[in-house]
């Protein structure tokens, strides 16, 4: 019987007003704050509000049993700060239960690394940090945007301290073997790595809402059957909190199933628990020989979303070009504002796929297609290169 | 005159030309120029306007003289003497359709051609495209012939049918100005009804204007027109208020202004920016207008690695044109086609000196303009780079160039049409 871990991710990025060409030279600020609030407003109203109530309540009433991790980005955070302080405090309410485990990652969601580990190295210090500040909490456990895995990265978040990485169970690098275990990279010492159980996770991420699906509808109690027999030590549910209220509505079930799942996994005699416990509580499986770069994105479970044309290419590159520029310059604000450009999002309204990802991308995007959204952000970048003298 | 486009319900290229060329040429001649719509607000000194749009079906019927009528209603849908051409567009139509839906086309003809087709502000092109021009070939034979007049002046394929129709009604003699042609628009390989229109007419016609010695080429090659009927009389540009503004970045600015299509040859000017910044980067360039090329040329921007250099701007307001304009350092215009491009005049009276195709009309006016042909991006590139990098030598283009626009006015393209009307058809009265 494996044990379920259950990790939500909440993140919204800032997105860029249409910047156009004329701006360049003149207006410093790229962001529509007043889209990103009024989004952030109603997906609380809608998710986060209603949720952090939902499982503050359940951990209250199952002490021990319902346990919760939560990956929360900095620029998340910096909005519900600015914004929404009434949300925030939910969230620290929630934590405060302390059944609710934070994960690390990078404060400014952002697909970094491979450019410069240096600036990988300061935005996990400065989640950290934010984590530290915001919840008094330390995290020891690390995900990367999106999931983004592979082995030279777990190498190097070994290196930073960290005692897992959450990782896409990715069928090609699991090669039949299931991803209900615990995993180790080859080239590391002592971080473990916690797949995600790709079935179970878009069963309730996805497929929860769609009539058509043979699993319609799905109780907490099919859920936990399915659970119980999918084997191995540990289940990896990790799916966005904005799946609970947002993406699958409340008049669909979705608040319904999840107040009905603990009672559920105890019929079913399944334990809730954290990484930190599961790298605790089993041993490595088998080694996870991940030589590619894997996300949990789109259905090709790759870098393709951020990286699979020459806009995204080019505007990726051109952003983490101006590093050195922009540090030199000794300036927080100017710093903040390029890290922000560097949040995934930006990149992903980009893509240029069709098909089901296409549909997806375009439903998370506020621009009319991905050009615009390539051309806004290329503008807010030349004006930015002007302000740095690049 | 047998016009199209109109300020101010259409702002085109071939509006402003007609507006143009008609205001000046009223000073010479008695003119009524029928349109398919007008904006009765807006009148021009001793022009006649005559919008299609103000006119009811029923004026229309009174107009018309009964066998004329009958005339027309035998051929249903287009004049007497394109009727072999109708036919025979029908029978490849009908050769290439299986589905039973050959006529679909025509029948919708039938539905709709009528003035309501005008009603509807600015709405001139589009799918239904050719039951306008049947409609408005229709409407305006039977004004025409209420009218007392000695010369059908017909701009551009629209309106060619109206002209052969009048032409064929009344005998009186037909002159074509050519601003654009279907080899402009669409290349050289396109053929069907556009450019069908635009041969027959031209063979058709008494006097054929096109708009440069360039396109007069066309007219004669392409198309075949007998040389001793087509004389080029060149567009003027109307005085702008120019202005200059300080650029808010360093860098200098290259301009690419007109509809993002393969006629304006927007691939080029990306691939001359491409050129030029490898040589400086200290240039932006901005592509200002839209077309089906767009997406396109942004992916292929950024595959060449020059998106922060490359700006797109989309589609433009007169205004964010000329605040455009006010800060640019040098215009570019690679056409692969270009009847005349008025937009070089228009940059020049804002101290641009403007680099252009050898395939434009312009090039023939702007005599000491730096020009090449479309395809030799690299010596489009060194023109530019020549004009970012040396202050004088811009200063020289400047003035060089100020001097040609200034001969360039309507004044002199209507005397010079006068002159062609005296020379052609003396037997008309002034």
């Amino acid at each position: 019987m494996p044990d379920l871990c259950l990790y939500f991710q909440a993140h919204q990025p800032n997105r860029l007003k249409p910047y156009t060409f004329f701006d360049i030279g003149k207006d410093p600020f790229y962001e529509d704050d007043e889209l990103n609030r009024d989004i952030l407003s109603g997906v609380s109203e809608r998710c986060y509000l209603p949720a952090n109530d939902l499982f503050t309540d359940l951990i209250e009433q199952n002490p021990g049993k319902v346990k919760l991790t939560l990956s929360l980005s900095g620029v998340f955070l910096e909005q519900l700060e600015h914004h929404r302080p009434d949300v925030l405090a939910s969230f620290q309410d929630l934590v405060a239960t302390g059944s609710v485990e934070l994960l690390c990652e990078t404060y400014y969601h952002s697909l970094s690394y491979r450019a410069s580990g240096e600036e990988f190295v300061r935005q996990v210090e400065k989640q950290k940090a934010m984590l530290k500040r915001l919840f008094d909490f330390e995290p020891t456990i690390f995900r990367h945007t999106e999931l983004i895995y592979f082995n030279e990265l777990a190498a190097f978040v070994e290196e930073m301290g960290f005692k897992a990485q959450l990782a896409e169970g990715v069928e090609r690098v699991l090669k039949g073997r299931s991803p209900n275990h615990l995993y180790r990279a080859p080239n590391v010492t002592e971080i473990k790595t916690v797949l995600r159980n790709n079935t179970l996770s878009d069963d309730v991420a996805f497929r929860f809402a769609d009539p058509n699906w043979n699993g319609y509808p799905l109780t907490p109690e099919k859920y936990a059957k399915w659970v119980s027999e999918s084997g191995g030590e540990v289940a990896g549910i990790f799916l966005d909190y904005e799946t609970i209220g947002e993406h699958i509505h409340r008049d669909q079930g979705v608040f319904d199933f999840w107040k009905g799942l603990p009672a559920a996994l105890d019929e079913a005699d399944i334990a809730m628990t954290t990484p930190s416990e599961v790298v605790e509580k089993f041993k490595v499986k088998d080694e996870y020989d991940c030589h590619e770069i894997t996300s949990w994105a789109d259905t090709s479970k790759d870098l393709s979303a951020w990286k699979s044309n020459p806009m995204q290419e080019e505007a990726k590159a051109k952003i983490l070009s101006l590093e050195k520029a922009v540090k030199s310059h000794d300036n927080p604000e100017l710093l903040h504002q390029w890290s922000k450009m560097q949040t995934s999002d930006h990149f992903y309204y980009m893509c240029t796929k069709g098909g089901a990802d296409g549909e997806v991308h375009a439903h998370f995007s506020p621009y009319d297609s991905p050009y615009d959204a390539y051309l806004c952000f290329m503008n807010a970048l030349s004006d930015l290169q002007v302000r740095v003298g690049a | 005159m047998l016009g199209w486009e109109f300020p101010p319900l259409i702002n085109g290229g071939l509006g402003i030309a007609c507006l143009g060329l008609g205001r000046a040429l009223a000073k010479h001649v008695d003119l009524t120029f029928i349109l398919p719509q007008t904006d009765p607000a807006f009148m021009v000194d001793q022009v006649n306007l005559i919008g299609l749009n103000h006119l009811s079906e029923r004026e229309l019927e009174c107009m018309q003289k009964t066998d004329e009528l009958r005339s027309f209603a035998e051929v249903e849908l287009i004049a007497a003497d394109l009727q072999p051409y109708v036919e025979a567009e029908l029978v490849a139509r009908e050769k290439m359709s299986t589905d039973g839906q050959t006529f679909s086309k025509y029948d919708r003809w039938s539905e709709d051609t009528g003035l309501a087709m005008f009603s509807k502000k600015g709405a001139l092109y589009g799918e239904d495209v050719n039951a306008r021009v049947v409609a408005y070939a229709r409407a305006s034979a039977a004004l025409a012939e209420t009218k007392d007049f000695d010369i059908i002046h017909a701009h551009d394929w629209m309106t060619f049918l109206a002209g052969m129709e009048i032409k064929a009604r009344t005998g009186k003699p037909l002159v074509l100005h050519v601003h654009s042609l279907s080899y402009d628009r669409a290349g050289p390989e396109a053929r069907g009804w556009i450019f069908d229109i635009e041969k027959l007419a031209m063979e058709a016609a008494d006097l054929v204007i096109p708009v440069s010695h360039y396109t007069g080429t066309i007219c004669t090659g392409h198309y075949g027109i007998e040389a001793s009927k087509v004389c080029p009389v060149h567009n003027g540009a109307d005085p702008v208020e120019a202005y200059r503004t300080e650029k808010p970045f360093p860098e200098k600015l290259v301009l690419f202004l007109g509809r993002v299509t393969g006629q304006k040859g927007p691939r080029f000017f990306l691939e001359i920016a491409s050129k030029v910044l490898k040589e400086d980067r200290n240039v932006r360039f901005v592509m200002a207008g839209t077309g089906e090329r767009l997406r396109e040329l942004i992916e292929y921007g950024a595959f060449r690695d020059v998106g922060d250099r490359l700006h797109f701007t989309g589609f433009l307001n007169r205004e964010k044109v000329n605040e455009l304009l006010s800060m640019t350092d040098v215009y570019c215009m690679p056409s692969v086609s270009e009847p005349f491009g008025l937009s070089a005049l228009e940059a020049v009276q804002f101290d641009i000196p403007a680099v252009i195709s050898k395939q434009s009309g312009v090039a023939e006016v702007l005599t000491k303009a730096r020009k090449a042909d479309y395809w030799d991006v690299d010596l489009l590139a060194q023109h530019i780079i020549d004009l970012i990098s040396d202050e004088k030598a811009h200063a020289k283009a400047v003035a060089a160039s100020k001097e040609d626009q200034q001969n360039c006015t309507w004044e002199r393209a209507a005397e010079r049409v006068t002159d062609l009307y005296e020379e052609r058809f003396p037997v008309s009265v002034f």
